[in-house]
């Protein structure tokens, strides 16, 4: 990338040091910084706000707050993540379990096995999925999807898999399972767009390599790009996961607002992002309001740590394999 | 020939296989547009049955006796003031920050500024929103601008990175051919450079328009606390047309829901336009460029 | 684009922000009356409303986000007006420094239901306690049974809703439960909020009213206003009389009478009144307005407070809100006279 040639910023050193430099390039230097430094900034005080806010609860609570299956703003005022970690986990697991097959196989689809014509409107269709707001996948999800779950879906799953613990239970509109079918709706561009460009960057050599060999498509595929990608697909996977973990509003419209701990994937529950949403604008004392915060917290340690993961891949995995756009 | 024809024997097992995965991969393809099919028909069918122009001039009328037609026009002003003011909040911020990142910053510098904002793009909506609420509501009341902050915050990673992008494919040369002329760096920059770049930024920031036009999560705690009347000023909380769409898909009222539906239309066509509209400017840049796909 | 094409973009860009600006300045002077800007409670919602439409001497605005957030959002000022089924505590008194609570308006929670009755359900302080605790599971358990003899009850299991938020209607609800069931006082208690054993959760009145008309066998509790208007049938409930009552204004108002004296903070709870009432209604509430002792919109305030006490009572009783009886009204005043600027 940079090879002999200067970046602009060796070129700026350099004609610092050279002295040719005017007040005009100090002007633009120190505004560029500013901002990006408050953008950099951002990210710091952000964090810092949020476990401010959630210090009451905090410092009552401690680490206990993560195993307690308690949410009493009554008299009591005893507050406890556990049901909303458990509820967190089933969900953005179980919608990256649905997603993620069926993202890279639509990556695989758009890379080596559509027709050419075919691949950019389905691509740009796929895209524009993402660009549905989540608001608007919760209202088609209480409305048109919930129905459906509840009197065709459940039912089916019920009769045929009703002996696993987990399609016990009576139907119902709201619950865990349409939140993890929302889910699955919106983290499937994100992971299949992210697994395409990584197919994309395959080695044409490798893939007619194989196939020169004698391999069908579907051997050349397990065979050169699945391996080669597998470190990026890593990425996407953690990266659809952070945005399922973190997504509040169309979870709450259809999990039931229930704190408790069950096996049934049709009874409500709560994720940590959907209680947040539904209790911080009604949360009238200190504590309710800190605990709120640090469910938040817990949020914002997750999504920081699965970002950067992904990121520190996605790096690692660019620097390995130059993108020919 | 043995070898040869034991090949053979495998050879239509394999393809078997092949062609069941190549199936299921088109399946799958075809499963998740059909997802997304069957959202936007639904959307289309009961949100064109309920539109038309009261949806834009009038305000919402609950607990109304008298049937007079309601609409939600308070939300789509109220959308339109909070997603102006957070593009002109995050536009500076955003290209100026990758000026700063690629003309400037030394190589390790580059790197913590970018990953750093790769990672505020992650940072969930709804912490955005708690952040915003503890560091101007609590002290200063709900307001459109507090909204338009937070919404600002989402954008500023998408914009910078569009920028840096662009700013990246600007030649060596043309930096290099300026300076050689005697132009100093900030002219160089602002006079050459970027012109070159407007088309990247203007698809960048189009789609961070249409990412945060829908985005709910950051006006629950900023902007949410509205009454029905149509109001514009800034300082004061204004309703919005995602919070709106949320209300009313809590409410047991099929009218409500009529009016979510023409809501969720008009959202959903307005994100899909402009991202088709960042498409073709991104397309068109890059045409101009001298770039091939 | 050519560095020419930089100059046009940067002066649409500040014509625009000087049009918004402009209009922000604008948008402030516009305003001829007063407003008044108010959030809480959605249980009184749908009488706010009615002032909303009637009240000429101010443009009221109102945000019906639960009486939990309009205990929050007038402690913290973003507000003018808070309004709130659930008195408030001493920590919420101190929280709010130098507020004011005042009865303003009388209704009832219904309990409604999403079953095809031939007849009217009817049901007791206990069998409900047992349905919230998740002891009563279907709809034909004996115990519900043994209220409704002759009514065919099928075996849909019982789902029961809650309000997911802090909320004034589970104020009046859990504090009903509490007074009539002695499990139910031990195990759950009185509060917006509460640690809900069993069935979903909703926010706001109106999600109530819908999760209850959306799934089948559900059961609930909403201001008899919002079943009303959504068409949903609600119970006759058992009162101390041993009669079975609706949420009408002749049962709301025997409620109302037993109230002898109001104490200083004006909480006054009407739940479960005794024998003697032999019409009241079991479930039902004053609601609150929560007022800043100190706020430079008192004037403003003092005069739409007292219209809703006095002139605005007449557009209750359509939706179930009956007019307060004298003892309130006239602590509610004695209170409201306080507030100054």
């Amino acid at each position: 990338m940079t090879a002999v040639a200067e970046t602009p910023a060796a070129r700026a050193a350099e004609l610092r040091r050279r002295g040719r430099f005017n007040p005009g390039d100090t002007a633009l230097h120190g505004v560029t910084l500013t901002a990006a430094a408050a953008a950099v900034a951002l990210l710091g005080l952000i964090a810092w706000k949020v476990v401010d806010q959630a210090r009451p609860a905090i410092h009552r609570f401690g680490l206990h707050f993560l195993v307690a299956n308690d949410w009493d703003p009554g008299a009591r005022q005893v507050f406890g993540a556990a049901a909303f970690l458990f509820g967190t986990a089933v969900t953005s697991l179980g919608a990256l379990l649905i997603a993620g097959p069926l993202s890279i196989a639509i990556a695989l689809f758009l890379t080596e096995l559509a027709p050419r014509w075919l691949r950019g409107p389905i691509g740009a269709l796929v895209e524009m999925l993402a660009a549905v707001p989540s608001v608007v996948v919760g209202l088609w999800g209480i409305l048109v999807m919930g129905p459906f779950v509840a009197n065709h879906l459940e039912p089916w799953l019920k009769h045929t898999f009703g002996f696993l613990p987990l399609f016990r239970g009576d139907p119902s509109i709201f619950g865990l399972l349409p939140a993890i079918l929302v889910l699955t709706i919106m983290i499937t561009p994100i992971v299949s767009s992210v697994s395409r460009e990584l197919f994309l960057g395959v080695p044409r050599e490798l893939k007619e390599g194989a196939l020169a060999l004698g391999t069908t498509r579907w051997e050349m595929i397990r065979g050169v790009v699945l391996p080669y990608a597998r470190s990026g697909i890593a990425a996407a996977l953690i990266l659809g996961l952070g945005r399922a973990v973190g997504e509040a509003i169309a979870v709450t419209q259809v999990i039931g607002g229930n704190v408790a701990i069950h096996w049934s994937l049709f009874q409500p529950g709560d994720t940590l992002a959907s209680r947040i949403a539904s209790q911080y604008q009604g949360a009238t004392t200190k504590l309710q309001v800190g605990s709120i915060a640090y469910l938040a917290t817990i949020l914002l340690v997750f999504s920081l740590v699965a970002n950067i993961a992904a990121q520190a891949i996605v790096r690692k995995v660019a620097r390995r394999q130059p993108v020919i756009r | 020939m043995s070898a040869l024809s034991a090949n053979t024997d495998g050879l239509g097992r394999r393809r078997a296989v092949n062609r069941l995965m190549e199936t299921i991969a088109t399946l799958a393809a075809f499963a998740a547009v059909g997802v997304l099919a069957i959202m936007v028909v639904s959307v289309a069918r009961r949100g064109g049955a309920a539109i038309d122009w009261s949806l834009f001039t009038k305000t919402p009328h609950p607990f109304s006796f008298t049937n007079e037609p309601s609409g939600l026009a308070n939300a789509f002003v109220g959308t339109l003031v909070i997603v102006g003011f957070a593009t002109a909040m995050a536009v500076p911020v955003g290209v100026l920050s990758a000026i700063y990142l690629n003309e400037f910053a030394r190589p390790r510098v580059a790197f913590l500024i970018a990953l750093a904002l790769d990672v505020l793009n992650g940072v969930p909506a709804i912490v955005v929103g708690i952040f915003v609420f503890a560091l101007i509501v609590l002290d200063h009341g709900q307001s459109a601008l507090a909204g338009s902050f937070a919404l600002a915050i989402l954008m500023i990673p998408l914009i910078a990175r569009a920028t840096q992008e662009v700013l990246a494919l600007v030649p060596q040369a043309t930096r290099e051919a300026s300076l050689g002329l005697g132009v100093s760096r900030w002219r160089t920059t602002l006079g050459v450079v970027l012109p070159q770049t407007i088309g990247g930024i203007l698809t960048g920031t189009t789609l961070a328009v249409a990412r945060v036009a829908g985005e709910t999560a950051p006006l629950l705690f900023t902007s949410s606390i509205v009454g029905d009347r149509l109001q514009w000023n800034p300082h004061q909380a204004l309703a919005s047309v995602p919070l709106k769409i949320f209300e009313y898909s809590e409410s047991p009222d099929p009218k409500d829901h009529a009016q979510a539906w023409a809501a969720a239309l008009v959202l959903i066509g307005f994100v899909l336009v402009a991202s088709l509209i960042a498409r073709a400017l991104a397309a068109h840049s890059r045409r101009r460029m001298g770039l091939h796909r | 684009m050519t560095r020419r094409g930089v100059i046009p973009v940067l002066a649409a860009v500040a014509a625009v922000a000087a049009a918004t600006a402009a209009t922000s300045l604008a948008g402030t002077s516009r305003v001829s009356a007063p407003t008044l800007k108010g959030a809480g409670s959605s249980f009184v919602a749908p009488l706010v409303a009615q002032w909303q439409a009637n009240y000429k001497s101010a443009n009221v605005e109102y945000n019906p986000i639960g009486s939990g957030g309009g205990i929050a959002a007038i402690t913290a000022r973003n507000v003018d007006f808070g309004a709130s089924d659930a008195p408030l505590s001493k920590d919420e008194f101190a929280a709010c420094k130098g507020c004011v609570q005042i009865p303003w308006a009388l209704s009832a929670t219904s309990i409604p239901y999403n079953l095809d009755l031939k007849g009217r359900l009817k049901l007791n302080g206990k069998v409900l306690a047992g349905i919230y605790l998740g002891q009563i599971k279907t709809w034909n358990d004996r115990r519900i049974k043994a209220l409704n003899k002759g009514l065919s009850l099928p075996s849909t299991k019982i789902t029961p809703v809650y309000r997911s938020d802090n909320s004034g209607t589970s104020y009046n609800f859990t504090d009903y439960l509490s007074s009539v069931n002695s499990t139910w006082k031990k195990r759950i208690g009185v509060g917006t909020n509460a640690k809900w054993p069993a069935g979903i959760g909703a926010p706001k009145s109106n999600g109530v009213a819908a999760a209850v008309s959306q799934t089948k066998g559900a059961i609930g509790y909403v201001d008899v206003a919002y079943a009303i208007k959504n068409h949903l049938p609600f119970a006759a409930i058992q009162n101390a009389a041993g009669r079975f009552i609706l949420p009408g204004n002749v049962g709301i108002r025997a409620a109302a009478a037993t109230v002898k004296k109001v104490p200083s903070s004006n909480e006054v709870s009407i739940v479960n009144p005794p024998r003697s009432q032999r019409s009241a209604y079991p479930i039902c509430t004053f609601t609150y307005v929560i007022l800043p002792l100190k706020t430079s919109k008192a004037s403003d305030l003092r005069r739409f407070v007292f219209w809703a006490l006095t002139g605005g009572q007449q557009y209750g009783p359509k939706l179930r809100f009956v007019p307060i009886p004298n003892k309130v009204l006239g602590a509610s005043e004695k209170t409201l006279k306080r507030v100054h600027s």
